[in-house]
């Protein structure tokens, strides 16, 4: 929001020394953010007021217009102008020959197209009124041709608050609550607000306008008034230009006073044309009923829209936009004025589904001070009685307000509020910061009942801690010396999850050479349909970023293989780690459940053919992930592909398994996905592994150390050739039923295929550690367990390698 | 034979033993050369073997001769030995300067953690420190953890400082880390010392500074008497931790519905020192965290007595660490996945000879 430091200074005078800049920035540090301070520059000299006398086309020009203006003194001039709606005998702001301006200079005479063209009807963007481009800026009608425009209502300092600072705030959406805070600031005065009297406006004489509430709880008060003898008219130019300073456009004297007031009070009102609006009703809309906003669009109205409505008839959106019907227009003299108060969330809910954010929705939602329906009546008569002199009351004030707000009031304890603080501070000193932003303060024994304002009651302030923020920024929260807390100490259950997550990134990143890269947690179904990955049910977004991107991944593969096709562009030996969450639609509750988190690993390798070495290599990564991170060896099981899954080649795909729990799968990609995914693909090897860390934290026995043995043990090695059918774990099973006195331990070192080994085997190769742990082994003992071990594998139809 | 033709024969074989020894210029030819004499089947082990054959009254003669012969022998091997061993010595410490120490290692390929990652293990580092445990949270979040109990009832407008991802399942993508701030309370009760780090999602539009998948990380400490003054000082300390020098930070108001007050904490600018630049705007200053104490209706929600206990919060944007710290001046680069914009170059190859923009 805009603020004008001009209209700011009719409610508090700021002490002369301080810069906008510096009481920008004092403002962010003890109330909300400002985002800019602007200094706005017009540097007139020698404005006057014109009046149109003549208007006609200029021939051969397409937009370009002659006229004549009365400038006072008996003199008129010609001038070419391109602003439009310059009608006879309106009043505009004109720069005569001589006068200057920061925008063009000093103004002289000059010929457009031929005609000589006297001074310059001035456009609104050259005098600050931004929103008004190349339009001119009328006067009211009892401005006179010559008289000179004060030039020191052009120049402004504006200071940009940020709105979502000011969100909990309704007192701040206007110009006199910012200068409330300002004033308590400074210490200056806040002057008060300039209205007329309210026995002015309830003369008893004048008809009620009949007013039904039908739900208090969605509109708490509905003000109104009405009037007549009014017209179109521009409004004051200092009005004009603040309006245009703070970001608006200027359009008609009742609109703009409208428009004054809510950004200095904060309140909205909206003009109907009185004539047309007999009683105020506030209702519900008709389900399915549509209603014309005065912009002409036709809206259908959304479930529980709160429409003010006469005689049954929709005339407005509540807290929104008017009608069109009863819009006031030109030849419109008598007004019926709305200054109401409305429940946010109705108004909210409404605007967001219509997509109608207004100005006057935006400061409803903020839940507004009741008591401003009528002082913003108030002030409106203040501000129209001189403009429209002529101007009558048809109808006193009427005002329903069923259930006036019951004053709020907080009790604070000093005490508490210097221990909640970490700051000294005493029961006066509160008093004396709470009173300039209009609290009241009464002392009771040790405490303080503090009241507060009807303009901080709607929802900012209830509780103490509410209370002590007001003091707290005030007391300047830079002034607060730093001091670490004083905590009892207390040993928390460690998260066994986060630390296997962190040891397990530590391990593959920092020692195994793997780069972690981070992906989106939706399937991006352009990709998975490449893939030809059909993801099945999925956890759904209802607004994904894109319609491509509404399902939630389970699993971290597709993700990886777009990482690896992005990544073999540079290397030719990739080794990526995700880590991160997959999601279960089982349910709609949240459970940890349904969400689990996933350890991603994809090895690449610009080499054809290499799936037995990579994934060989991967399967090493995985046994030292599982015996550094868990304490627990993975081995690894055979397991069918799963054809949904187009990554799980259909020969090499391997379930993980650590200690009794399945952990997850492991597999080399097949040569049909990785055409599918890149043709340059097709020369590559790649292997991935995925593995479910939820159920893996469970703590792991320690394994003891044994004592060195008295006497030394030895290792014989055993290469012998299996069908390449057999399984190592059905090897290794049947290997461990071997028996042998000597005997410690069987370990595998290796298989090998190729030269030397006959088409259909492979060769294992298996260490066998032996020892007697009361005496050193002899030649006999080494040969004896040798011809043991080489009956036991004859035995089981596998000959040794030669 | 005789004692007298036996010493001469030795003295031809100590002749020819000399001879040998000096020929033998590693240790491996003189092994060679020493089984050659001194072996079982070596000369000098062949005449030991011929004792018994000498009448009784000469084999003590024969015997010592053959001993010193042999003793003598020996001498000439260990001394050659000696001399091959100092001067393989002087040979390995010697050298024409062939070797070139300069040379770098043989390693794997480095290994990356993401810039995310990293900064987060830095902040973890420090707050564990000070005894705070590291909490999670679902991603896939209700209303009730990320809004209502952080008390934003629904239609609330701080609804829309957060644009939110929906399920249609009812629940939603977190928008923050700020729910874990009621699942802490109920797992732990009172007192917490907690951060959470951890991914988060909001509905808007990627540009080069906006996503709508980043990190945060929210910290909490709930305990008795716990101040304004309390929060200031640790984020100081977490500030000074984190960039590793004493920083100036300021606090101003800042509205959040869960804290009560709420603070924007601004720290002075690293590239200005506080003058004035591009990056903080002019203003001298960087908005690094939100933060505020806890507001009283959160901690009913986490089922503790506001009266006995006070808290405070805050917000940490880990994505917006990382990216000032490592030069990330494009946030679409965090979750794009190709390594070479999340890793500094000379991470990338093996070592750096020259690095040029």
């Amino acid at each position: 929001m805009l603020i004008s430091l001009n209209w700011i200074r009719d409610f508090v005078d700021l002490p002369r020394d301080v810069s906008p800049p510096e009481l920008g920035e004092r403002f962010t540090l003890t109330c909300a953010e400002i985002e800019g301070v602007e200094r706005i520059r017009v540097d007139a000299r020698g404005l006057i007021a014109a009046r149109v006398l003549s208007n006609r086309e200029l021939p051969g020009s397409r937009n370009l217009r002659h006229v004549v203006l009365d400038v006072g003194g008996g003199k008129a001039v010609e001038t070419v102008t391109a602003a439009p709606l310059l009608h006879v005998d309106t009043c505009v702001v004109y720069a005569p020959p001589g006068a200057s301006l920061a925008a063009f200079g000093v103004i002289r005479e000059a010929k457009v197209e031929g005609h000589a063209s006297v001074g310059m009807i001035l456009p609104g963007e050259a005098i600050g009124i931004e929103m008004a481009v190349q339009t001119a800026i009328f006067l009211p009608p009892y401005a006179e041709p010559g008289e000179e425009l004060a030039a020191e209502a052009f120049d402004d300092w504006v200071i940009e608050v940020d709105n979502k600072s000011i969100t909990h705030r309704p007192d701040l959406w206007g110009h006199y609550g910012i200068a409330r805070e300002l004033a308590a600031m400074y210490r200056r005065d806040l002057k008060p607000y300039p209205v007329v009297r309210l026995e002015e406006l309830t003369d008893v004489d004048l008809p009620e306008i009949p007013i039904t509430i039908d739900d208090p709880q969605r509109c708490p008060r509905y003000s109104g008034l009405r009037f007549g003898s009014v017209g179109s008219q521009a409004a004051p130019l200092w009005m004009q230009l603040r309006l245009g300073h703070v970001g608006l456009r200027p359009i008609d004297c009742l609109v703009d006073l409208t428009n004054y007031i809510m950004m200095e009070l904060g309140q909205p009102m909206h003009a109907f044309d009185g004539d047309k609006v007999e009683r105020i009703e506030v209702g519900l809309a008709e389900p399915g009923s549509t209603f014309v906003t005065l912009d002409g669009i036709e809206r259908a109205l959304p479930d529980a829209a709160l429409m003010i409505l006469s005689n049954r008839q929709p005339i407005a959106l509540a807290g929104i936009m008017g009608g069109l019907d009863t819009e006031i227009r030109a030849q419109t003299q008598s007004l019926l004025l709305e200054s109401a108060n409305f429940e946010p969330a109705t108004i909210r809910r409404c605007a967001n589904a219509l997509g109608l954010r207004t100005d006057a929705c935006v400061r409803f939602e903020k839940s507004l001070d009741p008591a401003n329906t009528v002082l913003a009546i108030q002030r409106f008569m203040h501000l129209a009685r001189p403009e429209f002199p002529q101007m009558k009351l048809a109808g006193r004030l009427s005002d329903a307000y069923p259930e006036p707000a019951e004053p709020v009031t907080v009790e604070v304890d000093p005490r508490f509020a210097a221990r909640f603080m970490g700051h000294p501070i005493e029961a006066k000193d509160i008093v004396e910061i709470l009173t300039p932003l209009g609290f009241t303060v009464d002392e009771d024994a040790d405490k303080l009942l503090v009241g507060v304002p009807s303009w901080r009651a709607t929802k900012d302030i209830s509780i103490e801690a509410d209370v002590i923020e007001e003091v707290a920024r005030y007391v300047g929260y830079n002034s607060i010396e730093p001091v670490l807390p004083d905590v009892e100490v207390r040993c928390f259950e460690p998260n066994a999850l986060h630390e296997l997550e962190q040891a397990s990134l530590r391990l593959l990143c920092l020692g195994l050479s793997f780069s972690e890269i981070h992906g989106y947690i939706w399937y991006d179904s352009n990709w998975t349909r490449r893939l030809g990955f059909d993801p099945g049910p999925c956890c759904e977004l209802k607004n994904p970023a894109s319609a491509a991107m509404h399902l939630l991944r389970q699993t971290l593969v597709p993700g990886l293989l777009a990482s690896v096709d992005l990544n073999r562009h540079y290397a030719a030996d990739l080794r990526l780690v995700e880590l991160g969450g997959v999601f279960f639609p089982e349910s709609a509750q949240v459970q940890e459940a349904h969400e689990r988190r996933h350890l991603g690993l994809v090895f690449a390798r610009r080499q054809k053919g290499a799936e037995e070495t990579l994934l060989a290599e991967l399967k090493g990564v995985v046994e030292t992930w599982s015996s550094q991170t868990l304490g627990k060896p993975a081995r690894f099981e055979p397991h069918p592909a799963d054809a949904a899954r187009p990554w799980e080649h259909p020969q090499m795909t391997a379930q993980v398994v650590v200690g009794d729990a399945v952990a997850g799968r492991l597999a080399a990609l097949p040569l049909g996905l990785r055409r599918a995914m890149d043709e340059h693909l097709a020369a590559w090897s790649v292997a991935w592994a995925e593995l479910e860390l939820n159920g893996l934290c469970t703590p792991a026995p320690v394994e003891k150390v044994r004592p060195v043995p008295a006497h030394p043990e030895v290792d014989l090695d055993f290469s012998f050739l299996v069908p390449v059918s057999a399984r190592y774990t059905a090897v290794a099973k049947q290997l461990a039923g071997f028996e042998h006195a000597l005997l410690k331990r069987i370990s595998y070192v290796g298989c090998y295929e190729g030269k030397s080994v006959p088409a259909g085997r492979r060769s294992l190769t298996v260490r066998c550690r032996i020892g007697d742990p009361a005496r050193t082994l002899v030649d006999d003992d080494i040969a004896s367990f040798r011809t043991a071990f080489e009956g036991f594998l004859g035995a089981c139809g596998w000959g040794l390698r030669r | 034979m005789d004692v007298e033709q036996l010493k001469l024969i030795l003295a031809g074989i100590e002749q020819e033993a000399r001879q040998a020894v000096q020929a033998a210029a590693t240790l491996e030819a003189l092994r060679g050369v020493r089984a050659k004499f001194l072996g079982k089947k070596g000369s000098l082990g062949q005449l030991m073997g011929t004792i018994r054959d000498y009448p009784p009254e000469q084999r003590g003669l024969a015997g010592q001769t053959l001993n010193a012969a042999s003793q003598a022998v020996t001498a000439l091997f260990e001394e050659r030995q000696k001399q091959i061993e100092s001067s393989e010595v002087a040979a390995d410490a010697s050298g024409a300067g062939a070797h070139d120490p300069s040379l770098p290692g043989v390693r794997l390929p480095l290994g990356n953690v993401h810039p995310v990652t990293a900064v987060q293990w830095q902040i973890e580092h420090v707050f564990q420190r000070l005894g705070f445990t590291v909490e999670a949270g679902p991603e896939m979040e209700s209303d009730y953890y990320n809004f209502e109990a952080l008390n934003i009832p629904a239609m609330h407008p701080a609804r829309d400082m957060q644009d939110t991802f929906w399920l249609t399942n009812g629940l939603l993508l977190r928008t923050h880390t700020s729910p874990v701030q009621v699942r802490t309370m109920e797992k732990f009760g009172p007192p917490i010392r907690c951060i959470v780090p951890g991914r988060c999602f909001r509905y808007e539009t990627i540009d080069a500074s906006h996503e709508n998948t980043f990190h945060q990380c929210e910290g909490l400490v709930i305990d008795r008497n716990i101040s304004i003054a309390n929060l200031i000082a640790v984020m100081r300390l977490l500030l000074r931790e984190v960039f590793q020098r004493d920083v100036k930070v300021r606090l101003r108001p800042g509205y959040f519905p869960f804290v009560e007050p709420g603070f924007e904490l601004d720290m002075s600018c690293l590239i200005c020192g506080g003058s004035g630049c591009a990056t903080c705007k002019r203003s001298g200053w960087v908005e690094v965290l939100p933060c505020g104490m806890v507001h009283p209706n959160v901690l009913r929600y986490g089922e503790i007595d506001p009266h006995e206990y006070t808290g405070f919060a805050f917000g940490l944007g880990l994505t917006r660490l990382a990216m000032m710290k490592y030069g990330i001046s494009d946030i679409r680069v965090m979750n794009a996945g190709d390594v070479r914009a999340l890793v500094p170059p000379s991470r990338m190859a093996g070592p750096t000879i020259v690095e040029r923009n």
